[in-house]
Protein backbone atom coordinates (compact mmCIF):
# COMPACT_ATOMS: atom_id res chain seq x y z
CA UNK A 1 0.00 0.00 0.00
CA UNK A 2 1.24 4.09 -0.63
CA UNK A 3 1.93 5.89 1.88
CA UNK A 4 0.44 8.94 2.14
CA UNK A 5 1.89 9.64 5.99
CA UNK A 6 5.56 8.46 6.90
CA UNK A 7 6.93 10.06 10.20
CA UNK A 8 10.54 8.77 11.13
CA UNK A 9 12.32 8.82 14.29
CA UNK A 10 10.81 12.08 15.34
CA UNK A 11 11.47 13.68 18.91
CA UNK A 12 10.56 17.03 20.27
CA UNK A 13 11.17 18.35 23.87
CA UNK A 14 10.31 21.56 25.44
CA UNK A 15 13.73 22.70 27.08
CA UNK A 16 14.50 19.47 29.29
CA UNK A 17 10.86 18.18 28.70
CA UNK A 18 10.84 15.40 26.00
CA UNK A 19 6.99 15.54 24.37
CA UNK A 20 7.50 13.49 21.78
CA UNK A 21 10.60 10.99 21.61
CA UNK A 22 11.15 9.06 18.70
CA UNK A 23 7.88 8.55 17.06
CA UNK A 24 8.06 6.46 14.09
CA UNK A 25 4.57 5.85 11.77
CA UNK A 26 3.18 5.14 8.54
CA UNK A 27 -0.09 5.34 7.52
CA UNK A 28 -1.49 4.03 4.19
CA UNK A 29 -3.67 6.20 1.44
CA UNK A 30 -7.36 5.63 2.21
CA UNK A 31 -6.44 3.92 6.08
CA UNK A 32 -8.19 5.72 9.22
CA UNK A 33 -5.17 6.30 11.45
CA UNK A 34 -5.75 7.41 15.38
CA UNK A 35 -3.07 8.54 17.60
CA UNK A 36 -4.38 7.86 20.87
CA UNK A 37 -3.14 9.04 24.30
CA UNK A 38 -4.20 10.75 27.82
CA UNK A 39 -3.78 14.69 27.25
CA UNK A 40 0.23 15.83 27.58
CA UNK A 41 0.95 12.66 26.15
CA UNK A 42 2.57 14.09 23.13
CA UNK A 43 -0.35 13.77 20.49
CA UNK A 44 -1.03 17.95 19.52
CA UNK A 45 2.97 18.21 19.82
CA UNK A 46 3.38 14.74 17.31
CA UNK A 47 0.32 16.58 14.58
CA UNK A 48 2.06 20.03 14.84
CA UNK A 49 5.59 18.61 14.18
CA UNK A 50 4.14 16.54 11.47
CA UNK A 51 2.46 19.54 9.79
CA UNK A 52 5.27 21.53 10.01
CA UNK A 53 3.70 23.94 12.58
CA UNK A 54 6.83 23.10 15.22
CA UNK A 55 9.80 22.62 14.25
CA UNK A 56 10.84 18.98 15.36
CA UNK A 57 14.54 18.70 17.16
CA UNK A 58 15.04 15.43 14.57
CA UNK A 59 13.27 12.86 12.44
CA UNK A 60 11.24 13.61 9.04
CA UNK A 61 8.16 13.65 8.36
CA UNK A 62 6.85 13.77 4.43
CA UNK A 63 3.37 13.75 3.75
CA UNK A 64 2.36 12.61 0.52
CA UNK A 65 5.76 12.43 -0.34
CA UNK A 66 6.67 16.09 0.33
CA UNK A 67 8.16 17.88 3.24
CA UNK A 68 5.51 19.81 5.06
CA UNK A 69 8.11 22.84 5.80
CA UNK A 70 10.07 23.21 2.70
CA UNK A 71 7.24 22.27 0.47
CA UNK A 72 4.30 23.73 2.11
CA UNK A 73 2.61 25.61 -0.34
CA UNK A 74 2.29 22.34 -2.49
CA UNK A 75 1.44 20.17 0.33
CA UNK A 76 -1.37 22.26 1.70
CA UNK A 77 -3.26 22.13 -1.68
CA UNK A 78 -3.83 18.70 -0.79
CA UNK A 79 -4.42 18.51 3.31
CA UNK A 80 -6.61 19.80 5.12
CA UNK A 81 -6.16 20.55 8.97
CA UNK A 82 -8.76 20.92 12.20
CA UNK A 83 -6.99 21.86 15.05
CA UNK A 84 -7.62 21.15 18.40
CA UNK A 85 -9.26 24.52 18.81
CA UNK A 86 -11.14 26.77 16.82
CA UNK A 87 -9.32 30.41 15.91
CA UNK A 88 -10.68 32.57 13.89
CA UNK A 89 -11.04 36.38 13.00
CA UNK A 90 -13.38 39.06 15.57
CA UNK A 91 -16.74 39.18 14.14
CA UNK A 92 -16.36 37.16 11.10
CA UNK A 93 -19.41 35.38 9.91
CA UNK A 94 -19.18 31.81 9.00
CA UNK A 95 -20.14 32.38 5.32
CA UNK A 96 -16.60 34.96 5.34
CA UNK A 97 -14.77 31.80 6.70
CA UNK A 98 -15.38 29.94 4.48
CA UNK A 99 -15.24 31.78 1.57
CA UNK A 100 -11.98 33.04 2.56
CA UNK A 101 -10.71 29.44 2.60
CA UNK A 102 -11.75 28.53 -0.49
CA UNK A 103 -10.17 31.45 -1.95
CA UNK A 104 -6.60 29.59 -0.84
CA UNK A 105 -7.29 26.67 -3.23
CA UNK A 106 -7.10 26.26 -6.82
CA UNK A 107 -10.04 23.69 -6.49
CA UNK A 108 -12.13 24.06 -3.51
CA UNK A 109 -14.79 22.44 -2.55
CA UNK A 110 -18.31 23.64 -2.63
CA UNK A 111 -18.96 25.42 0.44
CA UNK A 112 -22.00 25.44 0.88
CA UNK A 113 -22.83 22.27 -0.14
CA UNK A 114 -20.53 20.74 2.66
CA UNK A 115 -22.12 23.57 5.45
CA UNK A 116 -25.53 21.89 4.59
CA UNK A 117 -24.13 18.67 4.89
CA UNK A 118 -22.61 19.32 8.40
CA UNK A 119 -26.08 20.84 9.34
CA UNK A 120 -25.04 24.57 9.30
CA UNK A 121 -27.47 25.33 6.35
CA UNK A 122 -28.88 28.28 7.67
CA UNK A 123 -26.06 29.63 9.62
CA UNK A 124 -24.06 31.59 6.54
CA UNK A 125 -24.50 34.93 8.44
CA UNK A 126 -23.96 34.36 11.47
CA UNK A 127 -20.65 35.42 13.64
CA UNK A 128 -18.42 32.45 13.79
CA UNK A 129 -18.37 33.30 17.72
CA UNK A 130 -22.24 33.08 18.50
CA UNK A 131 -22.25 29.18 17.03
CA UNK A 132 -21.93 26.55 19.85
CA UNK A 133 -19.27 24.77 20.81
CA UNK A 134 -20.75 21.36 18.25
CA UNK A 135 -21.32 24.25 15.44
CA UNK A 136 -18.40 25.70 15.59
CA UNK A 137 -16.61 21.90 15.71
CA UNK A 138 -18.78 20.79 12.69
CA UNK A 139 -17.66 24.48 11.37
CA UNK A 140 -14.05 23.67 11.00
CA UNK A 141 -14.41 19.92 10.08
CA UNK A 142 -16.06 21.67 7.16
CA UNK A 143 -13.20 23.90 6.62
CA UNK A 144 -10.95 21.33 6.70
CA UNK A 145 -12.33 19.63 3.74
CA UNK A 146 -13.15 22.53 1.43
CA UNK A 147 -9.83 21.72 -0.04
CA UNK A 148 -10.98 18.30 -1.29
CA UNK A 149 -7.94 16.99 0.63
CA UNK A 150 -6.07 13.75 -0.25
CA UNK A 151 -5.11 13.31 3.56
CA UNK A 152 -6.76 15.26 6.67
CA UNK A 153 -5.89 15.93 10.03
CA UNK A 154 -8.43 16.21 12.67
CA UNK A 155 -7.68 16.97 16.00
CA UNK A 156 -10.28 15.96 18.28
CA UNK A 157 -12.67 15.20 15.48
CA UNK A 158 -15.95 14.86 17.52
CA UNK A 159 -15.04 16.78 20.92
CA UNK A 160 -18.23 18.78 22.08
CA UNK A 161 -20.40 17.46 19.21
CA UNK A 162 -23.73 15.46 20.37
CA UNK A 163 -24.42 11.88 19.57
CA UNK A 164 -26.47 12.48 16.33
CA UNK A 165 -23.82 15.00 14.98
CA UNK A 166 -20.92 12.26 16.03
CA UNK A 167 -22.70 9.62 14.14
CA UNK A 168 -23.08 11.96 11.12
CA UNK A 169 -19.59 13.28 10.91
CA UNK A 170 -18.66 9.63 11.55
CA UNK A 171 -20.37 8.62 8.19
CA UNK A 172 -19.26 11.58 5.89
CA UNK A 173 -15.61 10.27 6.58
CA UNK A 174 -16.52 6.56 6.16
CA UNK A 175 -17.91 7.80 2.69
CA UNK A 176 -14.55 10.06 1.93
CA UNK A 177 -12.38 7.02 3.03
CA UNK A 178 -14.00 4.61 0.46
CA UNK A 179 -13.25 7.27 -1.83
CA UNK A 180 -9.09 7.06 -1.24
CA UNK A 181 -9.44 10.21 1.54
CA UNK A 182 -6.92 8.90 4.22
CA UNK A 183 -7.30 10.36 7.51
CA UNK A 184 -5.04 10.92 10.92
CA UNK A 185 -6.65 12.02 14.00
CA UNK A 186 -6.79 11.93 17.58
CA UNK A 187 -9.60 11.22 19.64
CA UNK A 188 -10.37 10.38 23.70
CA UNK A 189 -13.48 8.54 22.56
CA UNK A 190 -13.05 4.46 21.78
CA UNK A 191 -16.15 4.07 20.36
CA UNK A 192 -15.60 6.80 17.62
CA UNK A 193 -11.91 5.06 17.26
CA UNK A 194 -13.08 1.82 16.52
CA UNK A 195 -16.07 2.99 14.22
CA UNK A 196 -13.30 5.04 12.26
CA UNK A 197 -9.78 3.64 12.68
CA UNK A 198 -8.39 0.91 10.98
CA UNK A 199 -4.78 1.07 13.15
CA UNK A 200 -3.79 3.05 15.82
CA UNK A 201 -0.85 4.48 17.98
CA UNK A 202 -0.81 4.67 22.02
CA UNK A 203 1.40 7.37 23.47
CA UNK A 204 2.24 7.59 26.65
CA UNK A 205 4.54 10.55 28.20
CA UNK A 206 6.02 11.50 24.41
CA UNK A 207 6.68 7.57 23.85
CA UNK A 208 5.01 5.22 20.94
CA UNK A 209 3.54 2.34 23.39
CA UNK A 210 1.77 0.12 21.15
CA UNK A 211 1.14 0.33 17.51
CA UNK A 212 -1.98 -1.88 15.43
CA UNK A 213 -5.18 -2.37 14.06
CA UNK A 214 -8.04 -2.20 16.48
CA UNK A 215 -8.34 -5.68 16.45
CA UNK A 216 -4.76 -6.11 17.72
CA UNK A 217 -4.89 -3.45 20.17
CA UNK A 218 -7.93 -4.92 21.75
CA UNK A 219 -6.26 -8.05 21.90
CA UNK A 220 -3.35 -6.82 23.82
CA UNK A 221 -5.81 -5.74 26.34
CA UNK A 222 -6.99 -7.99 29.54
CA UNK A 223 -10.83 -6.80 28.89
CA UNK A 224 -11.73 -7.68 25.93
CA UNK A 225 -13.01 -3.82 24.77
CA UNK A 226 -10.65 -1.53 23.25
CA UNK A 227 -11.39 0.70 26.25
CA UNK A 228 -9.75 -1.36 28.60
CA UNK A 229 -7.00 -2.21 25.97
CA UNK A 230 -6.31 1.79 25.68
CA UNK A 231 -6.42 2.14 29.70
CA UNK A 232 -4.29 -0.48 30.35
CA UNK A 233 -1.74 -0.04 27.64
CA UNK A 234 -1.66 3.68 27.84
CA UNK A 235 -0.97 3.52 31.78
CA UNK A 236 -4.21 5.35 32.73
CA UNK A 237 -6.29 2.52 34.61
CA UNK A 238 -5.74 2.96 37.98
CA UNK A 239 -4.44 6.45 38.03
CA UNK A 240 -8.05 7.10 37.38
CA UNK A 241 -9.25 5.07 40.79
CA UNK A 242 -6.66 7.20 42.82
CA UNK A 243 -7.56 10.93 42.04
CA UNK A 244 -11.01 10.25 41.88
CA UNK B 1 -4.96 37.23 -7.14
CA UNK B 2 -8.86 35.31 -6.54
CA UNK B 3 -7.22 34.60 -2.92
CA UNK B 4 -6.59 38.21 -2.67
CA UNK B 5 -9.52 39.92 -3.73
CA UNK B 6 -11.50 37.42 -1.57
CA UNK B 7 -9.35 38.13 1.28
CA UNK B 8 -8.83 41.76 0.82
CA UNK B 9 -12.69 42.05 0.58
CA UNK B 10 -13.48 40.10 3.87
CA UNK B 11 -10.56 41.35 5.91
CA UNK B 12 -11.70 45.03 4.85
CA UNK B 13 -15.12 44.53 5.88
CA UNK B 14 -14.29 42.99 9.33
CA UNK B 15 -12.01 46.05 9.54
CA UNK B 16 -14.95 48.08 8.99
CA UNK B 17 -17.01 46.13 11.27
CA UNK B 18 -14.30 46.76 14.02
CA UNK B 19 -14.78 50.87 13.71
CA UNK B 20 -11.31 51.38 15.35
CA UNK B 21 -9.51 52.77 11.54
CA UNK B 22 -12.96 54.87 11.14
CA UNK B 23 -12.31 56.90 13.91
CA UNK B 24 -8.54 57.37 13.90
CA UNK B 25 -7.86 57.33 10.20
CA UNK B 26 -11.07 58.93 9.02
CA UNK B 27 -12.59 61.03 11.80
CA UNK B 28 -9.56 62.02 13.58
CA UNK B 29 -7.76 63.80 10.90
CA UNK B 30 -10.67 65.18 9.35
CA UNK B 31 -11.72 67.24 12.69
CA UNK B 32 -7.84 68.14 12.90
CA UNK B 33 -8.37 69.76 9.32
CA UNK B 34 -11.34 71.71 10.15
CA UNK B 35 -10.18 72.57 13.74
CA UNK B 36 -7.27 74.38 11.48
CA UNK B 37 -9.76 75.57 8.89
CA UNK B 38 -12.24 77.26 11.44
CA UNK B 39 -9.28 78.36 13.39
CA UNK B 40 -6.74 80.08 10.86
CA UNK B 41 -9.16 79.34 8.11
CA UNK B 42 -8.26 81.04 4.51
CA UNK B 43 -5.57 83.62 6.32
CA UNK B 44 -2.06 83.35 4.92
CA UNK B 45 0.67 81.20 6.41
CA UNK B 46 2.86 84.06 7.12
CA UNK B 47 3.13 87.70 6.95
CA UNK B 48 3.36 88.16 2.98
CA UNK B 49 3.20 84.30 2.23
CA UNK B 50 1.49 83.35 -1.15
CA UNK B 51 -0.70 80.33 0.51
CA UNK B 52 -2.73 79.99 3.19
CA UNK B 53 -2.08 78.29 6.51
CA UNK B 54 -4.49 75.34 5.60
CA UNK B 55 -2.52 74.75 2.60
CA UNK B 56 0.45 74.86 4.27
CA UNK B 57 -0.66 72.32 6.99
CA UNK B 58 -2.53 70.19 4.40
CA UNK B 59 0.30 68.06 3.76
CA UNK B 60 0.58 67.22 7.05
CA UNK B 61 -2.93 66.65 8.11
CA UNK B 62 -2.92 64.02 5.36
CA UNK B 63 -0.40 61.69 6.89
CA UNK B 64 -2.30 61.41 10.29
CA UNK B 65 -4.35 58.25 8.48
CA UNK B 66 -1.23 56.85 6.84
CA UNK B 67 0.27 57.19 10.55
CA UNK B 68 -2.73 55.65 12.37
CA UNK B 69 -3.32 52.60 10.07
CA UNK B 70 0.91 51.71 9.62
CA UNK B 71 2.08 52.39 12.88
CA UNK B 72 -0.93 51.03 14.94
CA UNK B 73 -3.49 49.47 12.43
CA UNK B 74 -0.93 47.42 11.07
CA UNK B 75 1.00 45.90 13.86
CA UNK B 76 -1.81 45.34 15.82
CA UNK B 77 -3.73 43.33 13.58
CA UNK B 78 -0.38 41.37 12.45
CA UNK B 79 0.25 40.69 16.36
CA UNK B 80 -3.26 40.22 16.79
CA UNK B 81 -3.71 37.33 14.58
CA UNK B 82 -0.29 35.18 15.01
CA UNK B 83 -1.64 35.90 19.30
CA UNK B 84 -4.88 34.69 17.99
CA UNK B 85 -3.36 31.53 16.09
CA UNK B 86 -5.11 32.41 12.78
CA UNK B 87 -1.57 32.61 11.18
CA UNK B 88 -0.99 29.42 12.47
CA UNK B 89 -4.50 27.89 10.66
CA UNK B 90 -3.09 30.02 7.40
CA UNK B 91 -0.08 28.34 8.02
CA UNK B 92 -1.59 25.07 6.72
CA UNK B 93 -3.08 26.10 4.00
CA UNK B 94 -1.32 27.05 0.52
CA UNK B 95 -0.99 30.87 1.23
CA UNK B 96 2.11 32.80 1.47
CA UNK B 97 2.94 35.56 3.98
CA UNK B 98 3.48 37.92 1.66
CA UNK B 99 -0.31 37.77 0.54
CA UNK B 100 -1.76 37.89 4.00
CA UNK B 101 0.89 40.95 4.56
CA UNK B 102 -0.29 42.49 1.49
CA UNK B 103 -3.95 41.87 1.76
CA UNK B 104 -3.45 44.27 5.18
CA UNK B 105 -1.15 46.63 3.47
CA UNK B 106 -4.01 47.73 0.82
CA UNK B 107 -6.37 47.88 3.70
CA UNK B 108 -4.82 50.58 5.32
CA UNK B 109 -3.71 52.21 1.89
CA UNK B 110 -7.33 52.36 1.40
CA UNK B 111 -7.96 53.98 4.63
CA UNK B 112 -5.25 56.53 3.71
CA UNK B 113 -6.23 57.14 0.33
CA UNK B 114 -10.34 57.63 1.27
CA UNK B 115 -8.92 59.96 4.13
CA UNK B 116 -6.67 62.17 1.42
CA UNK B 117 -9.82 62.83 -0.82
CA UNK B 118 -12.07 63.64 1.79
CA UNK B 119 -9.79 66.03 3.46
CA UNK B 120 -9.13 67.41 0.12
CA UNK B 121 -13.19 67.68 -0.72
CA UNK B 122 -13.79 69.45 2.76
CA UNK B 123 -10.84 71.60 2.55
CA UNK B 124 -11.39 73.08 -1.29
CA UNK B 125 -15.06 73.42 -0.16
CA UNK B 126 -14.86 75.04 3.09
CA UNK B 127 -11.55 76.76 3.40
CA UNK B 128 -10.81 77.36 -0.03
CA UNK B 129 -8.32 74.77 0.04
CA UNK B 130 -5.87 74.12 -3.38
CA UNK B 131 -2.78 72.71 -3.95
CA UNK B 132 -0.38 74.84 -5.64
CA UNK B 133 2.49 72.33 -6.48
CA UNK B 134 1.38 69.15 -9.09
CA UNK B 135 -0.49 66.40 -8.14
CA UNK B 136 1.95 63.84 -9.31
CA UNK B 137 4.51 65.25 -7.01
CA UNK B 138 2.28 65.10 -4.04
CA UNK B 139 0.76 61.84 -4.73
CA UNK B 140 4.37 60.19 -5.24
CA UNK B 141 5.17 61.89 -1.95
CA UNK B 142 2.30 60.34 -0.23
CA UNK B 143 2.63 56.83 -1.45
CA UNK B 144 6.49 57.19 -0.45
CA UNK B 145 5.59 58.11 3.18
CA UNK B 146 2.58 55.25 3.09
CA UNK B 147 5.63 53.29 1.74
CA UNK B 148 7.76 53.94 5.10
CA UNK B 149 5.22 54.06 7.59
CA UNK B 150 3.75 50.89 6.58
CA UNK B 151 6.86 49.13 7.29
CA UNK B 152 7.93 50.29 10.03
CA UNK B 153 4.14 48.69 11.16
CA UNK B 154 5.18 45.29 9.79
CA UNK B 155 8.18 44.64 11.33
CA UNK B 156 6.89 45.78 14.63
CA UNK B 157 3.95 43.20 13.96
CA UNK B 158 6.52 41.12 12.80
CA UNK B 159 9.37 41.40 15.21
CA UNK B 160 7.30 42.22 18.44
CA UNK B 161 6.89 39.18 20.47
CA UNK B 162 3.34 39.60 21.51
CA UNK B 163 -0.01 41.78 21.22
CA UNK B 164 0.78 43.66 24.26
CA UNK B 165 4.38 44.50 23.24
CA UNK B 166 3.11 45.40 19.97
CA UNK B 167 0.41 47.76 21.34
CA UNK B 168 3.27 49.61 23.55
CA UNK B 169 5.96 49.81 20.56
CA UNK B 170 3.00 51.16 18.28
CA UNK B 171 1.81 53.67 20.97
CA UNK B 172 5.65 54.26 21.69
CA UNK B 173 5.66 55.17 17.90
CA UNK B 174 2.16 56.56 17.04
CA UNK B 175 1.88 59.29 19.52
CA UNK B 176 5.03 61.00 19.72
CA UNK B 177 5.26 60.98 15.88
CA UNK B 178 1.43 61.96 15.64
CA UNK B 179 2.51 65.52 17.98
CA UNK B 180 6.05 66.08 17.19
CA UNK B 181 6.13 65.31 13.26
CA UNK B 182 3.76 68.66 12.28
CA UNK B 183 0.94 66.32 11.73
CA UNK B 184 -1.44 67.51 14.03
CA UNK B 185 0.86 70.43 15.25
CA UNK B 186 1.92 72.49 12.94
CA UNK B 187 6.03 72.20 12.50
CA UNK B 188 6.02 75.87 11.84
CA UNK B 189 4.55 77.12 15.23
CA UNK B 190 7.00 74.57 17.32
CA UNK B 191 10.20 76.05 18.77
CA UNK B 192 13.46 75.80 17.44
CA UNK B 193 14.63 73.31 19.88
CA UNK B 194 11.82 70.95 19.20
CA UNK B 195 11.74 71.34 15.53
CA UNK B 196 15.46 69.75 16.10
CA UNK B 197 13.81 66.63 17.69
CA UNK B 198 11.09 66.68 15.23
CA UNK B 199 13.68 66.46 12.30
CA UNK B 200 15.20 63.19 13.74
CA UNK B 201 11.27 61.48 13.21
CA UNK B 202 11.09 60.04 9.68
CA UNK B 203 7.31 61.27 9.22
CA UNK B 204 8.67 64.59 9.68
CA UNK B 205 10.47 64.03 6.79
CA UNK B 206 7.93 62.83 4.93
CA UNK B 207 5.93 65.97 5.60
CA UNK B 208 8.38 68.11 4.34
CA UNK B 209 7.83 65.91 1.20
CA UNK B 210 4.27 66.16 0.83
CA UNK B 211 4.63 70.40 2.18
CA UNK B 212 7.05 71.45 -0.69
CA UNK B 213 4.87 69.51 -3.32
CA UNK B 214 1.67 70.75 -2.41
CA UNK B 215 3.12 74.06 -2.39
CA UNK B 216 4.93 74.22 -5.26
CA UNK B 217 8.38 74.15 -3.81
CA UNK B 218 11.72 73.42 -5.68
CA UNK B 219 12.51 69.74 -5.45
CA UNK B 220 15.92 70.32 -4.43
CA UNK B 221 14.52 70.74 -1.03
CA UNK B 222 13.04 67.36 -0.93
CA UNK B 223 16.16 65.47 -1.86
CA UNK B 224 17.43 64.03 1.64
CA UNK B 225 13.91 63.46 2.64
CA UNK B 226 13.36 61.53 -0.08
CA UNK B 227 16.42 59.26 0.63
CA UNK B 228 15.41 58.69 4.52
CA UNK B 229 12.31 57.53 3.06
CA UNK B 230 13.19 55.12 0.96
CA UNK B 231 15.88 53.79 2.99
CA UNK B 232 13.77 53.40 6.16
CA UNK B 233 11.27 51.81 4.30
CA UNK B 234 13.61 49.07 2.20
CA UNK B 235 15.47 48.81 5.91
CA UNK B 236 12.08 47.74 7.38
CA UNK B 237 10.00 45.71 5.12
CA UNK B 238 13.70 43.35 4.52
CA UNK B 239 13.33 42.92 8.22
CA UNK B 240 10.03 42.06 8.72
CA UNK B 241 9.68 39.65 6.15
CA UNK B 242 12.74 37.92 7.21
CA UNK B 243 11.55 37.91 10.27
CA UNK B 244 8.20 36.72 9.58
CA UNK B 245 6.58 34.60 11.82
CA UNK B 246 3.26 32.27 11.87
CA UNK B 247 3.33 31.41 15.21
Amino acid sequence: MENTIEIRHLSKSYGDVPAVSDLSLTVGRGEVFGLLGANGAGKSTAIECALGTRKADSGSVRILGLDPRAQRKTLFERVGVQFQEAHFQDKITVEELCETTRSLYREAADGAALLARFGLSGKEKRPVSELSGGQRQRLFIVLALLPRPEVVFLDELTTGLDAKARRGVWKYLAGLKAEGLTVFLTSHFMDEVEALCDRVCILKGGRQVFCGTVAQTVAAGPGGTLEDAYLWLSGEEGTDDESL
Amino acid sequence: MRAFKAMLKNEMKLSLRGMDMVIFAICAPLAVLVLLGVLYGGSPAFEGAGYTFLEQSFGAVSTIAICAGGVMGLPLVISDYRHKKILKRFQVTPVSPGLLLAVQVCIYAIYALASLLLLYAVGALFFGLRLRGSWGQFLGGYFLVMLSMFSIGMMVGGVAPNTKIAGIIASALYFPMLILSGATLPYEMMPRALQRVSDLLPLTQGIKLLKAAALGDPASDVLVPIIVMAALALACAGVSVRFFRWE
